[in-house]
């Protein structure tokens, strides 16, 4: 066989096995995650403007670019074109005061690529939420930019979860739930379109990109968690569905809490990651400093992942 | 993107075609195979051109040929039988051996049978006497329809192998296993049914479907096509020298060591640099590079992929996204076992249960990354065997 002439003819292909692949590949599902969140960009400018636009723009070229000089520097390819990066830019601009300065915007972003993924070897490799490690690091270092309240102040409305910190539970009876749900209150540029967030996730759950078990589990924990305290204190402690539809109880379950690194990978672990980061999410909002303390009980569960994702099954035939 | 299903059942068209008779075959050969014939020698259809040297009545096939015509080359892997030369003048043309029919298989019984078996070219190292025996009646792969097809037009041949069987193990029982919701039976066989999306159909599962126990120890299991085997063996008391190959939706009856260009041009397939092909189903088949390479007894399809059809896949890194994990039926980790394989960290492979892998291949089938995670987990296996072979040769060494 050596003596046959290598041509064009008689060169076939070859690969591994499988041949075939469910055709599913990081872009692709970043392209599903990007166009699930399109419809709570759309609302966001909508109702913050041009504002809007600059933040989630800047975010994203922001997180791109960082991610591509970060690349150049380790001397590796660049993966802009799987548009993590980009994903991971505007789910932070989600998490921000529309009104943010472009520079926080600039820095926040990317912190999210470098501190959130590049320095655990890029996407993939982060065993927290960079998103929301961006997020953590602005509202430290700068609160005052990061405060709702104090950066809307062009709008005449109020941040229910600021109002339920400092005001007590009186001071949001009087917001309505469908206002939570249409985004129709004061909040994060992205995450307080509770409705549209929620129809973007329910769109990644039906075509199958994302799995049910952790935003199932995490909502579930919220409310559980919140009913308790509710039936413990009503004139203390809100309504289990003021939690579930305020803050970023709804990017968290469907964005944050599923990112792909930093959840575990078994069934009854996801299960429980999610439970119980919706658990910490009550229990931060309800004794935290900060209004919304959905970062930081996302972070707070990432942490717990090694640990929960030893509860593993006994391999098949195992004994 | 065309949606991928991972059924294996189907409605069959048509029935078992022939295709002509090559004048070249190349008969693969396994490693344990040692050649009884020369070079040029004159062979005919049904002679042993190979054998195994141990005298155990569980083992390899003998290797006979599937043509007549005249041995043109031994390899280590095959041995190519080609035409046999027109004589010399005045030379009488040399006539290929008649293999005659085995009149004493209608009396054997037990391990003397299976002896006998071997020897007609039947594989019966993983069959055991007394063991309970399950028929795989599914289709194992979606593409690969020679299971289906059999169980519905060869019920005869099947039912001669059952009754062979019987005589030979003495089985507990024979169950078969089809997909739900299809009607086939076999004389002597329980039937049970079984999910048909694929990896349900791979062998270990199948055993658990009937018998609801992982990897029992008192079980054996057996293709429909390894049962045709036997069952044609029975009928005609000769070596069945063929092999039952689907190609699309079509099902051949081809001499083994056809090449497997010869076998698609029946097939009126047309195959060329675009185009993928391997021995066997898309999820476990070896991908070839010589369409030369002749088709294997075993081998029960030939699958056709375009190039682009599919992601390729590429050593990108692991994004700990968790799929492989949700669809891997062994229950690990394959994400994590093909780091470990990634950077040769064998042992801790072994210690997160490697050996468990049913090689399905749905880890690389799902994975987003397109990473060869089959590829590294058999990696892991191979090395792990190295090493133990390894161990075991210093241990014999200091004794």
């Amino acid at each position: 066989m050596a003596s046959q002439e290598i041509t064009s003819k008689n060169l076939f292909s070859v690969s591994a096995a499988p041949v075939w692949h469910c055709g599913r590949t990081v872009r692709s599902t970043m392209l599903h995650s990007l166009l699930a969140l399109l419809p709570a960009a759309i609302m966001a400018v909508y109702r913050y403007g041009y504002d809007a636009i600059a933040v989630i723009a800047w975010a994203g070229l922001a997180a791109v670019v960082t991610e591509f000089l970060m690349e150049k520097w380790m001397e590796r390819e660049s993966t802009a074109d799987d548009f993590t990066a980009l994903f991971d830019g505007v789910v932070f601009a989600f998490l921000l005061p529309s009104t943010a300065p472009i520079w926080l915007v600039v820095i926040g972003s990317s912190l999210t690529i470098v501190l959130g993924r590049m320095v655990f070897g890029g996407f993939g490799g982060s065993p927290i939420c960079a998103p929301a490690v961006g997020w953590a690091i602005m509202t430290v270092s700068w609160p005052e930019f990061m405060d709702l309240n104090a950066m809307l102040l062009n709008w005449d409305l109020v941040e229910p979860l600021s109002d339920l910190k400092y005001f007590g539970v009186e001071a949001i009876t009087d917001i309505s739930y469908t206002s939570l749900l249409f985004g129709q209150n004061l909040g994060a540029l992205g995450a307080s379109q509770v409705l549209l967030i929620a129809v973007g996730g329910i769109y990644l759950l039906a075509t199958r990109q994302l799995r049910w078990f952790i935003p199932i589990s995490f909502l579930a924990g919220v409310y559980l968690t919140g009913l308790i305290y509710n039936i413990i204190d009503p004139t203390l402690y809100a309504s289990p569905l003021f939690h579930l539809l305020s803050g970023g109880t709804m990017l968290a379950a469907f964005f944050l809490m599923p990112y792909p690194s930093s959840s575990p990978t078994w069934k009854l672990p996801m299960l429980l990651f999610g439970f119980l980061g919706g658990a910490l999410l009550i229990i931060i909002r309800t004794y935290g400093i900060y209004p919304d303390g959905t970062c930081f009980a996302v972070l707070l569960i990432n942490l717990c992942t090694p640990l929960i994702d030893l509860i593993q099954p006994k391999p098949f035939g195992g004994r | 993107m065309m949606k991928i299903r991972l059924n294996t059942s189907t409605v069959l068209q048509g029935s078992l075609q022939d295709i002509p008779v090559p004048t070249r075959v190349r008969i693969p050969l396994q490693e344990k195979h040692k050649s009884v014939v020369k070079k040029k020698q004159i062979v005919g259809c049904g002679q042993v051109i190979a054998e195994i040297s141990s005298k155990s009545a569980y083992n390899l096939g003998f290797v006979h040929s599937s043509i007549n015509g005249m041995v043109e080359d031994i390899l280590p892997d095959a041995i190519i039988v080609g035409p046999i030369p027109a004589p010399k003048e005045g030379e009488e043309a040399p006539v290929p051996a008649r293999t005659e029919p085995c009149a004493e298989l209608d009396t054997l019984a037990g391990e003397e049978l299976c002896r006998k078996l071997l020897e007609l070219g039947v594989t019966t190292s993983g069959m055991h006497a007394t063991r309970t025996v399950i028929v795989n009646g599914l289709n194992p792969e979606p593409g690969m329809i020679a299971s289906e097809h059999l169980l519905e037009s060869a019920s005869e041949t099947l039912k001669a192998g059952i009754q062979l069987l019987e005589r030979a193990l003495k089985p507990g029982s024979i169950k078969l296993v089809i997909a739900t919701g299809r009607q086939f039976t076999v004389h002597g066989c329980t039937t049970i049914t079984a999910s048909d999306v694929y990896p349900a159909t791979i062998d270990p599962l199948v055993i658990y479907a009937a018998t609801g126990a992982e990897r029992p120890d008192n079980v054996d299991i057996l293709s429909v096509v390894d049962l045709y085997h036997i069952g044609r063996v029975a009928e005609t008391k000769l070596p069945f020298t063929q092999s039952v190959v689907s190609v699309k939706d079509k099902v051949f009856c081809v001499p083994v060591g056809t090449a497997v260009e010869d076998l698609l041009t029946a097939a009126a397939v047309s195959i060329g640099p675009d185009k993928i092909v391997t021995l066997g189903g898309p999820m476990r088949g070896a991908s070839i590079f010589d369409m030369a390479i002749g088709i294997d007894k075993s081998c029960s399809a030939i699958t056709m992929v375009d190039v682009g059809q599919f992601p390729p896949v590429q050593p990108n890194p692991c994004i700990n996204c968790g799929e492989c994990v949700l669809a891997c039926p062994a229950r690990i980790h394959p994400g994590m076992l093909s780091r470990y394989a990634e950077f040769e960290m064998f042992d801790e492979a072994r210690s997160h249960h490697v050996e468990a892998c049913l090689e399905c291949g749905m880890c690389t089938f799902v994975c987003p990354a397109n990473r060869p995670v089959l590829q590294y987990l058999l990696l892991a296996k191979a090395a792990l065997i190295a090493q133990d072979e390894e161990v075991a040769a210093c241990r014999l060494q200091d004794l």
